[in-house]
Parts: C-alpha cells; structure tokens; sequence
C-alpha cells in the first residue's frame, strides 16, 4: 500500500458497453399492442397495469418512443377500422345506437391506454409535438369512424331525419340524440358545426318555410301567431335537451325569420284578423303574443308601432270631424278619455309599456286632437259639466283621477291659450251661479294648471276665486251694518269682481226696477264708503234673481231669472200687457238680449210665464206681451234663466277666435322684443324658432302672423333690417 | 381770367359782403354773377309771394326744358336739389342744386339732364335715389306710409325703365290685393331688393318665403305662382 496517493471515492461507468437487447423494443412494443388488442376486446381485466406502464415508460426511456407512438397509431386504426365497419353493418335504428356504443368503449379504451402511456404522454409527445394520447383518439375517432364515407352521410342524414320526426309529433330517443351531439362537439366544435348544425339549420329553415306558408293560407293572425310561438318553444326545448348550447341562438333566428320576418306585413295587414283588429276587439293577449314575436325581428315592432299608429291617427281624425259626435262636447270628450284609456290599457298589458309605444300614442293624439279648433272648447265644457254636476258624489280619489285624466288631454292642446279663454268663462258662470259641485276640484284642477303651464296662466283664475271670497266678506259687512233697514225689502246678493280678472263683458244699458233700486245703491255708497278709488258697474247681464210670482188661480211659485228677465216681469206689476216697444223703452235693454230674454219667457213650453200675440215663434217688434195667469208647472220653483255654460254657436266662435288672434299679437311681439334684445341681431328663420320655442306652452304661433308682428315692429322702430345684409334684423335700442 | 372750376366751389350765398384784394374780387365778382344767373333763372319760375318755386312754376319749368311734368328726369332733379317739400323748390336747394349740376342757365341745365341720369344710375347712388323717391311722397308730417296708386306710379317711374316685367306684375297685383292699403318705407326699399337680387322671373323658382321677405312680398309671390299654374 502507497500511502502517497488517496484518492477521492469515484464511481466509475461501466467498461463494458452495455448493449441493449435489439429484439427489447420490438419485444416491449409487442406486449403493449397485445394490451392494447385485449382492451379493445373487454379482455382488459387480466391486464396489469403497473407492468405495462414500466415497459411503456421504458420504451420511451431507451428512446423508442417514436416506435410506441406510430405503434399506437397503427394499432389504433386497425381497430378503428374494425369498429366503423360493425357500426356501417348495424341496420336502420341501430346505427345510432351501435356508434353511441362503440363511442362510449372507445372512450373507456382511450382512457386506459392514456394511463398506461401517461409517461409518452408527458415527456415524449411535448418534446416532439405530437398530438398527445387522448387528443389523438379523438382525432382518430373522428377521421376513421365519423368521417368514414359510409357513416358521415348516414350519420347527418339520421340526426336529421330524427328532428323532422320529433317535429312532426313523434316521440324520439333525445338520450341518444345528446349523446351523439355530444360525441361530436366533443370531436371538437368545426366537427358539430360542419357535420350537423349547418345541415341541422338549413333543414330546418326549408321545414319552417314551407310550414308558415302553409299556416299563413291556413290560419288566421292569431292562430298563427299561437302556432310561431309554439314551435319557437320547441325549438328551445330541443336545444336544452340534446342540443349544443349555442345553436339555440342560431336556431330561433331560422323560426323567427322564416315564422315571422317574412310574414309579418302580411300577419299585421290580415283581413279581420290583423293588428287593427285585436286593437278594436282588445285581444290583448294576442297583441301580447305579437309583441313578444315581433321583437325578436328587426324592425317587427316599428312595423306593429307604424300601423298602431296609422290606424290611431285615422280613427281619431274621423272622430273630430264627425259633425254627430261634434254635437255633444261632453259626450265627445267622455269617447276621448274613454279610447286614451283603451289604448293605454293595451300597452300596458300587451306592449310591457314600451316607451316608444307610449309616445306613438301621445304624438298620434296630439295630432288629432288638434285638427279640430274646437277641442279647447269642448275640454273647457266636459270639465264645467263634470265640476257642476258630475262630480256629484264622487269620492276625493276619483274625481283627482278624472280631472288627472282631463290634464292629459289638456297637455295635447296645440292652443292652450284658447282652452284659458273658454276655462275662463266657464268659470266666471259657474261661480256666479254657485254651481260647483265641489270648490276642492275646483282648486284642484287650478292647481294642476298652474303646474303645467306656469303661474301666469292661472293668476287670473285664483283672482276670480278671491273675489268671491272677498264678496262674501263685504256682503257679511253690508248687512251687518244695514241689517236693520233692508229687512223688509229685497234681499240682495252681491259678488263683485275685479275687471281683468273675469272674462271681459260689454257694458250693457238696463233700467233696474224701483223695488231694487234703492238697495242697490244702498250697497254702492256702502262699498265705495269702505273702498274709494274705485268704480263699480253693474252687469246686469250676468245676475240672477228670484221671483215669487202669483198665478190666475192663486198658484204660487218661485221663479229663477236672470236679471234681464227680472227687469221686464217686473213691469208687468203695473200693467197686464205691454208691446215689445214699450218694454223695450222701460228696460233700456239691447234688442237682441232683449229678444232672447222674451223668447225664453214667452216661448218655451213649462216655462211661459207671459203669454206673446201673436203666437208665433219669434220675437218681432211688433208683438205684445201679456201676464201668463194660466200658468202652470209641477215644480214650486221654476227655472228660466239660462246660466249654464254651453257649447257656442258659430258666430260666437268666430268672435272668440278672434279675440284670441288680437291676445296674440302682443304675445309674439314681446317674444320677438326679448329674443332681439338678447341677441341683437338675428336672421329670420332662428326668430321664427325662438318664438314658437317660448310661446309653445301656450299656443303654437302662425309663421305668417310672427312675420306681419317683426313688420309693424320694423314700422315703429323697434327693430330694423341689417343695412348690409338684409336677410337679417337688429335689435334698436 | 378765373378758372370755371372756381364757380363749383361751394360759394358763400351772398357775395356782396365779401372785400378783398384785387385778385380775389374779380373771382367773387364772376361768382356773384353766376350767383344772380342762377337767383334770376329762380325768380323767373319763382311765385313771388311763397318765396319759391311752387308746382306751377315747376310745370313751366318742364315744358321749358321739353320735359313731361311726370317725368323722371324731374324727379331726379329734385333729387339732386335736395327738395324736401314734393312740388316746391326752396331758393337754397335751387342755388345748392344747379350748383352742384355745373349750370346756370337753361340751356345748360337742359344739357346736364343726360348727365344727371347716369350720375342718378350709378350703383352708389341709385339706392339713395330710390329711398329719395319715396320720401318726397310724405307729404304730410309724421306721414309714414304712401297710399298704393301713387306707389304704383312711383314704380313705374323709377323702376320702370330698368325692370319691367317685375314692375308690370308687382303693379297689378297690388291693385288687386285687399291686404295693403298703403306702402311703408320698409316695403318700399324691399321693392327694389327683390328687383335687384335677381330673383329668377317669372317662375320665381329661388324666391325663399322664410327668408327676411316682408310678407307683401311673400304674398305677391303666391299669387304670381297661382297666376301660372
């Protein structure tokens, strides 16, 4: 022993070449392939897995790992081979049910050969990108089996023959179905898309085709739309149970466009069965169904909006131009609410109260409303009817409920400045005659003006309110003060009222007779003692009175007059007949009130308290008039003075248009005044749109009109044309 | 010899006052003379009593210088003058006027008629002119509109010549129209826009009614247009 050298402890390789046995691959592949023939046979229970994991992982351990792998391959596809020809031979309904089998051992088979190769699978196929195992069977599935030439056809036209069945009412195996779907989207999405669901959506595009086109001879809108809805469904079941989750999407598509798109004017236009029709006859569920069907096409509901809208349009423009439903105002308004109602049930219902529906509303009554000019007046007169009598009774709720109703159409008036004017009067009569049913409503509706249209619109009407108040007040005062020396004559009420606020009246001449002369200044001096400054006029064409009158036969009543009438029975204390002459010379009052005042009191049959020779139907100057003894009525007290407001002859119409024309004038001035003076100078078009901007809560103003306003403007220097460029004014300061 | 030019200036109205040194007199004393041409050819178509020219006179003035009384060539005189007052010459606007012409005389004024109708025309002018036209209607104070016949003549008589056609039409419309009993100034000047822009005639294609047309126009326009269908 060399104590010098001490070396380090070394392992050394072999010295000899250690020679792999040649024959190892070829011997390992073969035990494998014959694990793998057993597996394919269900013989694979007398296999051990742990020794052909080794031999797999020493194959690739010593480098064969290529020689595995096209092995595998190889192998695989023989079986596969065998396997497609089994399935090709199973006949008829077997097919599906032979591949689904084979499918589902394959897979087991795919698994266990997977696991024995797992190590191939993680290091060899990576390190060479190959396809790994399991990919690999599915590809090798696909290719061998599916794509075989006598199966891919067979197998798509199968699938497809199945749905037709199941659509034409058969029941079907859908286990089966799912799991052949499945096997395909497993095989990867192009295999699902290119060997079923192309063909799957063209099949079904030509069966819904020729299926609506039967149903459109056959049905009428509803039954069809029962039965678009009913196969749509289906469709979805189907995808839900043995279908990918994507084609549901694809699928309704086909239905809705072959169903519905390319039918729907024809379902809307349908004779006796269309849209217009479930409007009239209120089909809701049916308008729903076709709400429900025609969104899911493009522009279905702009089609169900237009003709919604049209029909509208048209029926309401025949409504206010029916000179039998123009006769009654109140009736008229009532049949208004009474179709908004309709309608607005209709969408809510059927249309989930599409917004876009809402306003096609709006807009198409908006339109018709105001083609006809009276529709202001008729609002104004539907409400004095309702505040006078209608309300009667009515609980706080609804009467907000219908006077919220009325807001609604008021909000459609083109010319609210013309229902101001009518409202205005009618009140004015209301209140003079104490005819309101309820002064809540009264203010209430106010109240909901004033937030409408600002406070401008409504002061003046608060202002009649105050009077009236106020009146009570100095009434309580006269007579507290005079009490006394009044008890035995006339009693006398009076409301006074602040001109501008009320609705302006001619001043009329009329002689009051001697029995209410004397209170009637006695009340004068009284007002004016507590208010100077101020002048009071009588309107004795806007007064009441009651009569008790004593008949031939002792008969008494209490008669209800106007003042004008009061006037000229009274006369008759002192005289049993009297020519139209000499009572117009006693009254004073204008011959045509005075004509109609004698026509209400001679003429009307239960009413005629005076008696007129000649008897003819008219009053002519030279008739005269007697004390009626002979009178009689079932009522104590009869009523002959007309208050209540009413629809308005033509003339006065026109007089009131005009009116509202000359209002305005000075309105669109002052619009164009302040619009210049902020602006200083603008062309004509942008003046025209300011206007009608500012003015549109009141009344729409005429192009023309605010055209003659910027002239008379021009005329008087307010404004002037732009020396250097005459399309455009400038505001002079 | 003094320079013509001399006399164009603007000459003080009486010379006489004027002293000065030799050279300067003999200027003055030839403007002086031209001054009482023009004072003589004033007073012999001049009412005595009024101080001025009055519509008689004016008359006699026209037939001297071979013209129609209703003329426009008189018209543009009194444009040229200045008149305030339709039918009357003051003494001043007589001198500031056949001044500002050049003339002193008849004959000479006779002469310059030609030359004050292209002065009338140019495009500078002939706006002034026109609005001129219009206001020697008013003759009434705080007058602002002049009533439709005599705006029609006006028409006739100032625009005539140049636009015809739209002068013939607009003519006859206003006599037909109820809405319109009298022509304001605004009108008036938009007469003349609506002949100048060149508004395609007679089919009035590029006529625009929201364009800053006062509405007389307008309705002129839809008549002309019913006219045709």
């Amino acid at each position: 022993m060399s104590a010098q050298k001490k070396k380090a402890f070394q392992i050394e390789a072999f010295k000899h070449r250690v020679v792999v046995d040649p024959k190892y691959a070829e011997k390992t592949w073969k035990i494998l392939e014959h694990a793998i023939h057993e597996i394919y046979n269900h013989n694979a229970s007398g296999l051990s897995f742990e020794e052909l994991y080794r031999n797999a992982y020493n194959m690739v351990l010593h480098k064969f790992g290529e020689k595995l792998y096209s092995g595998l391959v190889t192998t695989m596809t023989s079986h596969l081979k065998e396997i497609s020809s089994s399935i090709e031979a199973a006949q008829g309904g077997l097919f599906l049910d032979e591949l689904n089998r084979k499918w589902a051992e394959h897979n087991k088979a795919m698994q266990m050969i997977r696991d024995i190769l797992m190590y191939m699978d993680r290091t060899f196929i990576p390190n060479t990108h190959k396809t790994p195992v399991h990919e690999l069977g599915l590809n090798l599935w696909r290719d061998v089996v599916i794509h075989s030439s006598a199966i891919q056809t067979r197998l798509q036209a199968i699938l497809l023959e199945n749905v037709r069945r199941e659509r034409s009412g058969e029941v079907i195996d859908r286990g089966l179905m799912r799991s052949i779907t499945k096997m395909l989207m497993d095989l990867g999405p192009s295999v699902y898309q290119d060997d079923f669901e192309k063909h799957f959506l063209e099949v079904s595009a030509d069966f819904y085709r020729l299926e609506s086109q039967d149903f459109i001879e056959s049905c009428d809108c509803g039954e069809y739309l029962k039965k678009a809805e009913r196969r749509l469904n289906e469709e979805i079941e189907r995808v839900s149970h043995y279908l990918d989750a994507k084609s549901e999407v694809k699928i309704t598509n086909v239905v809705e466009k072959e169903m519905i798109e390319n039918h729907m004017h024809r379902l809307v236009q349908m004779e006796n069965s269309g849209l217009v029709n479930m409007i009239v006859d209120e089909k809701n569920q049916d308008l729903g169904r076709m709400y429900c069907l025609f969104r899911r096409v493009p522009n279905g509901l702009v089609l169900v909006r237009d003709v919604m809208t049209s029909y509208i349009r048209d029926t309401g423009k025949q409504l206010v131009t029916d000179p039998e439903r123009l006769k009654d105002p109140v009736d008229f308004v009532q049949h208004l609410l009474d179709l908004k109602d309709k309608y607005d049930k209709i969408i809510t219902s059927a249309f989930s109260n599409d917004k876009t529906f809402q306003n096609a509303l709006n807009s198409s009554f908006e339109y018709f409303m105001n083609l006809n000019s009276r529709s202001p007046e008729f609002i104004s007169l539907f409400v004095d009817d309702k505040l006078r009598k209608g309300l009667r009774g009515v609980t706080e709720e609804d009467v907000e409920l219908v006077l919220d109703k009325v807001m609604m159409l008021f909000r459609y008036l083109q010319e609210k400045d013309v229902f101001e004017k009518y409202y205005k009067q009618h009140l004015a009569k209301r209140l003079l005659s104490g005819k309101t049913v309820s002064e809540d409503a009264e203010r209430s509706l106010i109240v909901k003006l004033k937030t409408e249209c600002g406070y401008q619109f409504t002061s003046k009407l608060e202002g009649m309110f105050t009077d009236m108040k106020t009146s009570q007040d100095t009434m309580q005062g006269f007579n507290a003060r005079h009490g006394t020396d009044i008890a035995d004559g006339p009693m006398l009420s009076v409301q006074v009222l602040t001109t501008g606020s009320w609705p302006t009246q001619p001043i009329t001449t009329c002689n009051l007779p001697a029995e209410i002369r004397g209170i009637c200044e006695k009340f004068r001096n009284y007002y004016l003692g507590t208010h100077t400054g101020r002048r009071l006029s009588w309107q004795t064409n806007m007064g009441t009175a009651d009569l008790k009158a004593t008949f031939g036969k002792g008969q008494k009543h209490e008669l209800n007059v106007s003042t004008y009438q009061m006037c000229v029975l009274m006369l008759f204390n002192n005289a049993d007949r009297l020519s139209y002459n000499e009572i117009e010379q006693a009254t004073e009052i204008p011959a045509s009130d005075l004509k109609r005042c004698l026509q209400s009191l001679a003429c009307v049959k239960g009413k005629n308290v005076l008696r007129k020779e000649p008897m003819s139907k008219d009053i002519a100057d030279t008739d005269t008039f007697l004390f009626n003894d002979k009178f009689t009525s079932k009522f104590f007290k009869v009523k002959i003075g007309t208050v209540a407001a009413q629809r308005e002859s033509e003339p006065e119409n026109q007089e009131t248009r005009q009116r509202v024309e000359e209002d305005r004038k000075p309105q669109i001035e002052a619009a164009i005044v302040r619009i210049m003076k902020a602006r200083r100078v603008l062309d004509h078009n942008n003046i025209v749109a300011e206007v009608t901007k500012q003015l549109q809560s009141r009344f729409l103003p005429n192009p023309v009109v605010i055209k003659k306003r910027i002239e008379s403007l021009i005329e008087r220097e307010f404004l002037e044309r732009d020396k250097s460029d005459r399309k455009l004014y400038r505001y002079l300061a | 010899m003094p320079p013509r030019a001399s006399k164009r200036k603007s000459a003080p109205p009486n010379s006489s006052s004027v002293t000065s040194s030799d050279g300067r007199s003999v200027s003055n004393k030839a403007k002086t003379k031209g001054m009482d041409k023009i004072d003589r050819l004033f007073n012999t178509y001049a009412n005595s009593s009024l101080g001025m020219i009055d519509p008689e006179g004016i008359e006699a003035l026209c037939s001297d210088l071979g013209v129609d009384y209703t003329d426009v060539r008189i018209l543009m005189l009194a444009w040229k003058l200045k008149a305030e007052k339709q039918g009357y010459f003051t003494q001043d606007e007589w001198q500031t006027g056949l001044k500002a012409l050049g003339v002193d005389s008849l004959t000479k004024l006779k002469k310059a008629l030609p030359e004050l109708e292209k002065e009338v025309e140019e495009p500078s002018n002939y706006e002034d002119f026109y609005i001129y036209a219009f206001q020697y209607c008013l003759t009434e104070e705080k007058q602002k509109s002049v009533d439709i016949e005599s705006i029609c003549e006006l028409l006739n008589l100032v625009l005539g010549v140049q636009f015809r056609p739209q002068v013939d039409s607009l003519v006859e419309y206003l006599k037909v129209q109820n809405d319109y009993k009298v022509i304001n100034a605004d009108q008036w000047i938009n007469f003349l826009r609506f002949c100048k822009e060149q508004i395609s005639f007679p089919d009035l294609e590029n006529y625009d009614a929201t364009q800053a047309w006062p509405l007389i126009l307008d309705n002129f326009v839809e008549w002309m247009r019913e006219k045709q269908s």
